[in-house]
């Protein structure tokens, strides 16, 4: 164990999220009764210099270089850094949607950013994670955070229950989670993801691997909301205020991904674990394929539209299972593949999400299907923004979820001897039974009259929201190139 | 000083750890008051920490005695805030039984 200062410059995007954070907890106790705008924009300043300090730790690094930080704690690659931008920029948008929320629906609570911004932290913390310790901490300090932040509107019944499943549900992962890794350090000896394909490989105890890597499997399972650990998603989403039900669409999913890709990418990864009836990868794949098509039926039958997204949302958990089993088997592209397919599904979740604020507004939060008729009429801005960001959710050329979906399939289809091909079967046609329930909403938007006129939440902070996440969608999926050429893939 | 009645090994702290977090992970699914559920939940920690416990004296590494700290701090931040959502939930409701949530089902 050693501790260089230098090492902290490596972790300046984490350490601002942090610092910010708590400088903004406190500062509440100064703004009682005022207005929280100014907080907000803390926030969201903070977030931003987050974002910019991991592009320009991105630009020193080269293709494939890695520092071990903090005692081999943690560690400095390009992965690391694309995705805490990702995390960063993803809770801006977070806090800028949150203002008008918070005064349309009245639950002004100031100490909600610097929730936020902790809750971010502990994202990062996971997109840097190289010891089973850190990869604990990032994961309870990312999901203490969301579960406050759902339970924040304190007189809602319906946000007291989200949160109340939402916890349940995240601690019981938490038990599976400790005894998985429990389990795996008493085979291999280490705590670090970086020399335990090595201890794995010499280990005595296999049966020992085998048991924490299906532990594992269930705890992440719960954390990115698989079927048959789903069941909590579709509350959770729904009772969260609609700026939370975002941030846990798009970075905590992308963050416990983020998780993934360290855990069963490289430590679990390698020649032997993964593979046969008794690695990881097979029940991964399984959950994989069933995770896609129940997602997406469900999806289907669903008259709410927070609900919708939430059961799109699991069925694109379960396509990013598949790049995970992909990296773990051994795919070269997975990773970048991965890493790609989050930035594009974060991004149109952002935008989505905005737009589902910006439609309900004065304690109606407007979210059946049926209300969003004639919005295209009304407010053809919106109506552009959500059907562009649901194209990319359904992998419709030219949006980034297109590329995103074609790069993750192509390198599901490179692993040895196409053991994956089935399951990219699976995904290829579900995105195509997507499109339908996307269309719904396009739909009622642009081809059904509004049965009452529109008041929507109007904020410069959410109008920018809404802009910038199409036109990155779009930016992404015209020139990939530049995006994986960031990444390093 | 050997033992009394037979040694005792760390296949019998494994084993008592498997048993413990059996019995939470029972628990969780059978209970359904949200209070007994959080204590199944802190059962399943405890597992968790004396298998590392264990494993960490078995390996002769101290790494895994910090984790094990590490882990009771969190369970215990965990806790709090999972109290505070059961008060949330009681104020409303007048109890915190699991199966009576039910208003965000469609």
């Amino acid at each position: 164990m050693s501790f260089e200062a230098g090492d902290l410059g490596w972790l300046v995007p984490y350490l601002i999220l942090a610092v910010v954070g708590m400088v903004l907890v406190l500062a509440e106790a100064f703004f009682k009764g005022r207005d929280h705008t100014s907080l907000a924009g803390l926030a969201v300043a903070g977030c931003v210099a987050s974002g910019v300090a991991s592009i320009v730790l991105v630009r020193q690094l080269a293709g494939s270089e890695q520092h071990m930080l903090l005692g081999s704690m943690l560690v400095a690659d390009r992965t690391s850094y694309v995705l805490s931008a990702l995390f960063a920029f993803t809770t801006a948008a977070c806090a800028l949607i949150s203002p008008a929320h918070q005064k349309e629906h009245g639950w002004k609570i100031g100490e909600y950013y610097g929730v936020l911004l902790l809750s971010a932290s502990g994202c990062v913390m996971l997109a840097h994670a190289a010891n089973m310790v850190t990869v604990f901490l990032g994961i309870e300090t990312m999901s203490i955070g969301v579960y406050v932040m759902t339970a924040m509107r304190r007189r809602s019944r319906r946000g007291n229950e989200a949160a109340m499943k939402y916890f349940l549900i995240g601690a019981f992962a938490t038990g599976f989670l400790m005894y998985g890794m429990a389990l795996i350090y008493g085979a291999s000896g280490t705590l670090s993801l970086v020399e335990m394909p090595a201890a794995i490989a010499r280990t005595h105890n296999p049966g020992l691997v085998i048991a924490g890597g299906f532990l594992l499997v269930v705890a992440f399972g719960f954390k990115v909301a698989a079927v048959p650990f789903h069941m909590w998603a579709p509350d959770a989403y729904e009772g969260a205020p609609t700026p939370v039900t975002g941030f846990m669409a798009a970075a905590v999913k992308s963050a416990a991904i983020a998780a993934m890709i360290r855990v069963f990418g490289t430590a679990l990864g390698g020649d032997i674990t993964p593979f046969g009836a008794l690695g990881w990868a097979s029940p991964l794949v399984v959950i994989a394929a069933i995770t896609i098509t129940i997602g997406n039926i469900t999806a289907v039958r669903q008259d709410n539209v927070k609900r919708m997204l939430a059961y799109s949302s699991i069925s694109h958990a379960g396509v990013l299972l598949v790049g995970v089993c992909a990296m773990g088997l051994g795919s070269s592209s997975a990773q970048a593949s991965l890493v790609y397919y989050l930035i594009a599904y974060s991004v149109a979740t952002m935008g989505v999400f905005a737009v589902v604020s910006y439609v309900g507004s004065r304690g109606r939060e407007r979210l059946l299907v049926d209300d969003w008729g004639g919005l295209a009429s009304q407010h053809p801005g919106a109506a552009l923004a959500m059907t562009i960001c649901l194209l990319s959710f359904g992998g419709m050329p030219p949006t980034g979820g297109f590329f995103a979906k074609f790069y993750l399939f192509k390198s599901a289809m490179d692993v040895y001897s196409g053991q994956l091909l089935w399951v990219v079967v699976i995904g290829v046609v579900n995105s195509a039974i997507s499109i339908y329930y996307y269309l719904r909403i396009v739909t009622a938007m642009y081809f059904r009259d509004s049965t009452q006129p529109m008041a929507p939440t109007r904020s410069a902070g959410l109008l920018f929201v809404m802009a910038a996440c199409p036109l990155l969608v779009l930016e992404l999926g015209l020139m990939p190139g530049f995006w994986l050429k960031l990444i390093g893939g | 000083m050997g033992d009394l009645v037979f040694d005792i090994g760390y296949g019998h702290f494994l084993v008592l750890a498997a048993v413990l977090f059996v019995i939470g992970m029972a628990g969780v699914l059978i209970r359904r008051n949200a209070l007994i559920i959080l204590m199944s939940v802190e059962l399943m920690l405890n597992a968790a920490n004396m298998t590392l416990l264990a494993f960490s004296r078995m390996w002769g590494d101290l790494s895994a005695h910090t984790f094990a700290l590490i882990v009771i701090a969190v369970a215990a931040a965990e806790a709090a805030v999972g109290l505070a959502i059961v008060v949330a939930v009681f104020r409303g409701r007048r109890n915190v039984d699991v199966d009576r949530l039910t208003a965000l089902r469609h």
